[in-house]
């Protein structure tokens, strides 16, 4: 039986924040007396994570998601409901479970400046109490699989964005931490960068087993990286599973492509199909999920078909739907 | 002995980051010679045109100057570089990296005191002691054990006292992060550069109690001047202490409040 | 002379500082303290007496002009050109079609404005507490006027000198720190002139610093004889003219060397 490293119950976060009037007078009064408005960042999130498992968390900008895994992390405490991992309270921050996770932020950097990362390194070995022996070890494979000998002794502010990111990965992973939470880890990178360190994450995780959460704005990390997807909008949770099914079950429609026989003469459609692509002979069709079987047997039995598949839309363009309008209907 | 270690090793790299630029060696020179220069053409000035300020002679007026740079140099070695990297507009708080310390399976507070430390700060020391030395062998009065181990402890309970203020400072940054509080606490700090007996009474009453800065330079200058007894010494340790234990609760009070606001 | 761009300049900079008064008022009140610590010093050090041919409400008065004429005079935009010109930011400046000293001159106006909305009501209520006493005569109030405008010339083109040193180096502002450390010795805030010691006083009358802040304060309280008063006079105005011609040279070589290296 696999191990339960994370689980979430009707987790909820609320955040005051102060409503500001225009004005002298107004700023005078609010000293007294403050409004605040409640904005729910998280509503009644449910989930569990099991070890190893490298999980998904995505949704458009505010959806949640930093909200989050910061209260995973332990930087936040929740409003209400429960939040266990590796059998900690996060909010609690004990030592112990400090010390086996780990938070990589993309925008944030935790090195100093001026002198190169292997200063800094040692110094998270002596606070995370890696031996020294161990301490060697684990860098030389980290050195290894990010390919990055040459970067230890460059100073910090000399290195690009990539490189930079390599050291805040091995900052994050040098005392082996079980749990692993990565807020958007290859903002900003170019493309053959953010593939490099996608291909860095699986390994590492196939190796070590460490239970990896990410945040992410390009699907090509969460396409490449997760097998699981937890999709939050608006603080809610509306799909938790298998990425491939999230097509299936938030897209409400289905893409029928087919190719007609040569020379076939312009076809007539029922007004259920609706045309999305049409290049010579080839056509590229919008159905309701519930009317293509009845509407691909129809094209069938009228048209001169000469090849016809029914597909699920591609993940982007779901995603991007859910993102401009809220929601799917299903 | 692990805290020992992490103090060692955050001074270290502290040591590193700060060689990495040449020019900041010779800056702090200049500045430890211009506040040494001033301070002492300062005391010098007055006691030209007088002999005893309220009871207080050149000898002793220049022991105050010497314990009031060493507070400082002490302040600058480790208790402001680190306690101000939390404050400001560029400071820890405000950009939100205050996450990667709140991360670390170390105490909070002790991160946010130790983390930096300003080594050439330690030149700035030794002119302090330099000057209060040369003030007491003034005085007439040699140094005994007595004397110095009466110093030692007021200097260190001076030190907790600046720290828990300091501290209270830092922590109210987490209520308004873009509020310069140390700002106000430098200005009048620089009063003690003087021993406090020579302000009006109700701006002594003020500078007691309000903002001690008497017990942080004058009590240890009493050390030399033979002023200093038991209970004074008693009294001013158990302030220290009550002072440390309410700016860490204040502290504590301001990260329990990031990890609940911000978002 | 583009005096409508420059007035727009003031405008803007003023309401941008009005947003955010309490950072300038705290930095006021950082530049009160010193004055005021001497200003308790050396009445304190007078009592019922006189001190160098001051009495202590004479050395209130004089301080307390002095905490206004400091603050008038204080040119706190010098510090900030070294940084203009090292991060590119001077090529802005000099795009627009006027003289970036125009720039300078909108933000000593607009922060004049804001330092004074802080200082003068609590020099005013100083005023009240520690009863100066201080008669102005009408030549005197009227020799003032200049002198003041002089020393703010003064202390504003020799700071700018020294900061357009930022062409040729990267710690032009140690300089600055410098030129603030003989103000504070030299300028009339540590004690005034007439109570320096022999060659400290002899110095004084004859470097820049005096003329920046102490020389209108003396000549408004009327403590010096009118021959004193003459060579001050003359020597203000020298140096003011040397200031500037110093300002416009390094001016005009420095932006020829900018625009050679590309910024």
């Amino acid at each position: 039986m696999v191990e339960k490293q994370i689980e979430v119950r009707k987790l909820t976060k609320t955040f005051k924040v102060p409503v500001r009037a225009e004005g002298f007078a107004a700023s005078l009064k609010s000293l007294v007396q403050r409004k605040y408005q409640e904005v729910e960042a998280v509503r009644e999130i449910s989930f569990d994570i099991e070890a190893g498992e490298v999980v998904g968390f995505i949704g458009p900008n505010g959806a949640g998601k930093t909200t989050s895994l910061k209260i995973l992390s332990g930087l936040l405490h929740p409003s209400s409901g429960d939040v266990r991992v590796l059998g900690f309270k996060p909010w609690e921050r004990e030592p112990a479970y400090l010390s086996q996770i780990s938070m990589v932020l993309g925008n944030k950097s935790q090195l100093l400046w001026d002198i190169p990362p292997m200063d800094t390194f040692r110094v998270l070995a002596e606070i995370y109490r890696v031996p020294e022996k161990e301490f060697n070890l684990i860098l030389d494979e980290l050195i290894d699989l990010l390919d990055m000998k040459a970067l230890l002794t460059k100073p910090v502010r000399n290195m690009s964005l990539g490189e930079r990111m390599k050291c805040e990965l091995v900052a994050g992973l040098l005392y082996r931490p079980r749990v692993m939470f990565l807020d958007e880890p290859t903002l900003g990178l170019d493309v053959s960068m953010q593939g490099r360190l996608r291909r860095f994450l699986t390994d590492y995780n196939q190796r070590s087993g460490v239970t990896m959460m990410l945040t992410s704005h390009y699907m090509a990390d969460v396409t490449a990286l997760c097998p699981r997807v937890i999709l939050i909008h608006r603080g809610e949770l509306l799909y938790d599973g298998e990425l491939a099914g999230l097509a299936s079950k938030l897209a409400p429609f289905k893409l029928v492509r087919l190719a007609l026989e040569v020379d076939s003469p312009k076809p007539e459609l029922p007004p259920e199909a609706e045309i999305v692509e049409q290049e010579n002979g080839r056509l590229t069709l919008r159905v309701a999920r519930a009317e293509a079987p009845k509407l691909t047997a129809h094209l069938l039995n009228t048209l001169p078909v000469a090849d016809l598949s029914v597909e699920d839309p591609p993940i982007e363009a779901v995603i991007d739907q859910i993102y401009q309008d809220g929601e799917v209907s299903a | 002995m692990y805290h020992l270690r992490l103090i060692g090793s955050f001074a270290k790299i502290s040591a590193q980051n700060e060689m990495a630029y040449r020019a900041n060696f010779w800056i702090s020179l200049l500045n430890s010679a211009l506040n040494l220069v001033t301070g002492i053409l300062g005391v010098w000035v007055l006691f030209e045109q007088i002999e005893t300020l309220n009871g207080w002679d050149l000898p002793a007026t220049l022991a105050i100057l010497g314990v009031y740079l060493s507070v400082g140099a002490l302040r600058g070695l480790f208790i402001s570089p680190s306690l101000d990297t939390l404050t400001g507009m560029d400071g820890e708080v405000w950009t939100g990296k205050f996450d990667f310390t709140l991360l670390k399976p170390v105490d909070v507070q002790f991160q946010a005191s130790f983390r930096h430390w300003h080594p050439l700060a330690l030149i700035d020391l030794a002119l302090g002691l330099g000057v209060l030395y040369l003030a007491v062998s003034q005085m007439g009065s040699s140094f005994t054990a007595g004397s110095l181990l009466s110093f030692a402890v007021a200097l260190a309970i001076a030190m907790t006292l600046l720290y828990a203020i300091l501290l209270v400072f830092a922590g109210l940054v987490f209520w308004s992060p873009g509020f310069l509080f140390t700002w106000v606490f430098d200005g009048i700090f620089q009063m003690a550069r003087y021993p406090v007996g020579i302000y009006p009474t109700w701006l002594q009453w003020l500078l007691t109690w309000l903002v001690p800065i008497g017990i942080i330079t004058t009590v240890p200058a009493e050390a030399f001047t033979g002023n200093l007894n038991l209970s004074m010494l008693v009294g001013s340790g158990l302030f220290a202490l009550v002072a440390v234990i309410c700016a860490s609760l204040v502290f504590r009070l301001g990260v329990r409040r990031y990890a609940s606001a911000s978002s | 002379m583009n005096p409508r761009g420059g007035w727009a300049l003031i405008k803007r900079t003023w309401a941008s500082w009005m947003q955010h008064r309490s950072f300038f008022f705290l930095l006021a009140f950082g530049w009160m303290i010193p004055p005021l610590i001497y200003l308790f010093v050396w009445s304190t050090a007078a009592g019922g007496e006189t001190v160098g041919g001051l009495t202590r409400g004479e050395f209130v008065a004089y301080y307390l002009i002095l905490i206004l004429v400091n603050q008038l005079t204080y040119a706190q935009t010098n510090w900030t050109v070294g940084d203009l010109i090292r991060d590119g930011s001077m090529n802005v400046w000099l795009l627009r079609p006027m003289s970036p000293i125009y720039n300078a001159l909108s933000t000593e106006i607009a922060g004049k404005v804001v330092y004074m909305l802080f200082t003068a009501p609590v020099a005013l209520v100083l005023a009240i507490f520690l009863r100066p006493e201080a008669t102005f005569s009408l030549g005197n109030t009227l020799l003032f006027i200049p002198s003041l405008l002089f020393a703010w010339a003064l202390r504003f083109f020799w700071g700018y000198w020294l900061a357009l040193l930022a062409y040729w180096t990267t710690r032009a502002q140690a300089f600055l720190s410098l030129q603030d450390s003989l103000i504070f010795l030299l300028g009339g805030q540590v004690a005034p002139m007439v109570l320096l010691p022999g060659s400290m006083a002899w110095i004084a009358r004859l470097l820049p610093f005096r003329y920046m802040v102490g020389f209108p304060v003396e000549v408004l309280m009327g403590i010096l004889p009118s021959d004193e008063l003459v060579f001050g006079l003359i020597a203000q105005a020298g140096w003011m003219v040397m200031a500037m011609a110093l300002y416009l040279f390094l001016w005009c070589i420095g932006t020829r060397r900018y625009e050679a290296v590309g910024g």
